[in-house]
């Protein structure tokens, strides 16, 4: 039996990450724009954090960045709900802040430094609860075929 | 910066250190202990008269350990403060006895640090923490993205990055006190299990455990402790800094090491010295990336250079720049609490000229930087 908590799709975290679909397949980054010193900011906060001007309006940040580094995680840490290895990208929006998130769908010869990726929801089954998770990802823009040469398995 | 002026000298009289590595069977207050009695007996100080104590650790251990382990040595009844910034506790803990002197409310004061940690990856948020889901929350991917980007932007060859460790481990094999002695050889490292690309094992630091102790008196109060300055070694400056807008959002782990930078340009111009007068450093080498970028960020190489230092030999014990003299964290090893005030230990050493096979050939100067989560970063200088 399915239970509504089990349905409806619930943000990792509704500061970063709205959801505009029940089921959580789509959805975009938030951010904060100081009106001040016009920085912008992943996530929440009360102040800014260049000027700590409190007049911030709610922004939509970009779908898109560049991946300005990634790591491939092989020791993962603890609570890390995912499959291991799994692909650490940190993804420079055209906004200027940075956002650290998992890189899916590409074997790692893909994966390049400067490479444009895009939002991507994924469900995650993870904590001591199990509760079900929408987590916000980074894919390739026009990326190869999801089973590269060395995924095949 | 906001940095108060010293209104008198203070030196560091006595420092001990507990071995770093594995101790089942011993518990923080005992570990941490076993140094203070060592740096008691190091200056020839009295426990009777230390007024004020500050204690670093991370992991928790039971409430006020501080005053656990120092009630063992008699209780006293001083003021006794636990401090916890991340692995910059304990140079934290030295920092707060610094300006508890130069600031006259104190004579003389106790730092220490030690730590006991579970093994593992380290992470940094709650348990529950949505980081946990993200996958972000993990000390050597941050470093293994910092590492990919610098040899991207710099051409700096994964070779050389693994001269770093393999420094680091023939550094420890002249310290009794390293948790990681053997040695091994650039290929060794290299070929060692990856942790986080391009992050291998043997490039990554241990956690440990271990202890470590300073105490630091006023000049103008040496005689009334009866102390003398024969071994006494000044603190130049002492700098603490937190992160500030990183332009990178709500995740940790992105930071950088040019937040070092402000601290770092604090304690030089507290010191009147500036990065040339430097002979040796102990920086924070969590990682192999983790030295080099520190390096830069001291100033003590140009930006992007520190790799051709490395390449270059010029920080090894018979360079001109040595650094991390001691094994750093990747050979000394990473006991949280201790670490920061181990780089003190290590600094009055060489300064003394008591380093037995790993003295270095100058050591007028020299500089401890410790970083933490949230972008924390003490930088200390030292001089005879």
């Amino acid at each position: 039996m399915t239970t509504p908590a089990e349905t409806t799709a619930v943000s990792i975290d509704s500061s970063r990450l709205r959801l505009t679909n029940p089921e959580g397949t789509t959805g975009s980054l938030l951010g904060l724009r100081c009106r001040d010193c016009g920085i912008y900011i992943f996530g929440a906060a009360l102040f800014c954090q260049g000027c700590s001007s409190d007049n911030l309006e709610s922004v939509e940040l970009s779908r898109r960045g560049v991946l300005y580094s990634y790591t491939i995680v092989r020791a993962p840490p603890a609570g890390w709900p995912g499959p291991v290895p799994y692909v650490l990208g940190e993804v420079e929006l055209p906004e200027g802040p940075h956002v650290l998130a998992e890189v899916i769908g590409s074997p790692e010869s893909y994966l390049k430094i400067g490479l444009a990726v895009e939002l991507s929801l994924q469900r995650v089954l993870a904590g001591a609860s199990d509760r079900a998770r929408i987590v916000y990802k980074w894919r390739l823009v026009g990326q190869p075929p999801e089973t590269g040469p060395e995924e095949a398995r | 910066m906001t940095q108060f002026k010293p209104g008198r000298d203070v030196l560091v009289v006595g420092v001990g250190l507990h071995p770093f590595g594995r101790f089942r069977g011993k518990d923080l207050a005992t570990l941490a202990r076993e140094s203070v009695v060592e740096a008691l007996k190091d200056g020839g100080v009295r426990w009777q008269d230390i007024p004020v104590a500050y204690f670093g650790h991370v992991y928790y251990q039971g409430m006020s350990v501080g005053q656990t382990a120092l009630g063992g040595l008699g209780l006293t009844g001083i003021p006794i403060i636990n401090v916890e910034n991340a692995c910059s506790s304990g140079s934290t803990a030295f920092w707060q006895a610094y300006w508890g002197i130069a600031s006259g409310v104190y004579d003389l004061a106790l730092a220490f640090g030690a730590e006991k940690v579970p093994g593992g990856p380290v992470t940094v948020t709650a348990a529950e923490s949505p980081e946990r889901y993200i996958g972000g929350d993990h000390m050597m991917a941050g470093y293994a993205l910092r590492m990919r980007r610098y040899m991207e932007e710099t051409g700096a060859p994964a070779a050389t990055l693994a001269r770093i460790s393999v420094k680091a481990r023939q550094n420890a094999r002249l310290n009794p006190y390293a948790h990681r002695k053997e040695t091994y050889t650039v290929e060794e490292v290299l070929g060692s299990r990856l942790i986080a690309d391009p992050l291998t094992l043997y490039q990554c630091c241990p956690t440990s455990e271990g202890s470590a102790a300073a105490i630091l008196c006023a000049r103008d109060a040496l005689g009334r402790y009866g102390l003398d300055e024969s071994r006494a070694i000044k603190v130049m400056a002492a700098a603490l800094t937190s992160g500030n807008y990183n332009g990178r959002g709500s995740d940790h782990s992105a930071f950088s090491p040019y937040r070092t930078e402000p601290a770092a340009m604090a304690a030089y111009e507290m010191s009147g010295l500036g990065p040339e007068d430097i002979d040796l450093a102990q920086v924070h080498d969590a990682a192999t990336i983790g030295e080099l970028q520190q390096i830069e960020a001291l100033q003590l190489t140009p930006k992007g250079e520190g790799w051709q230092a490395v390449a270059e030999g010029r920080t090894a014990l018979t360079g001109d720049l040595p650094v991390n003299t001691d094994g750093g964290l990747l050979a000394m090893g990473h006991p949280f609490g201790a670490t920061g005030i181990r780089m003190v230990h290590e600094t009055v050493t060489q300064l003394r000229g008591e380093a037995g096979p790993r003295q270095v050939a100058k050591a007028q100067v020299g500089l401890a930087q410790c970083s933490g989560a949230g972008d924390v970063t003490t930088v200390h200088i030292f001089a005879r």
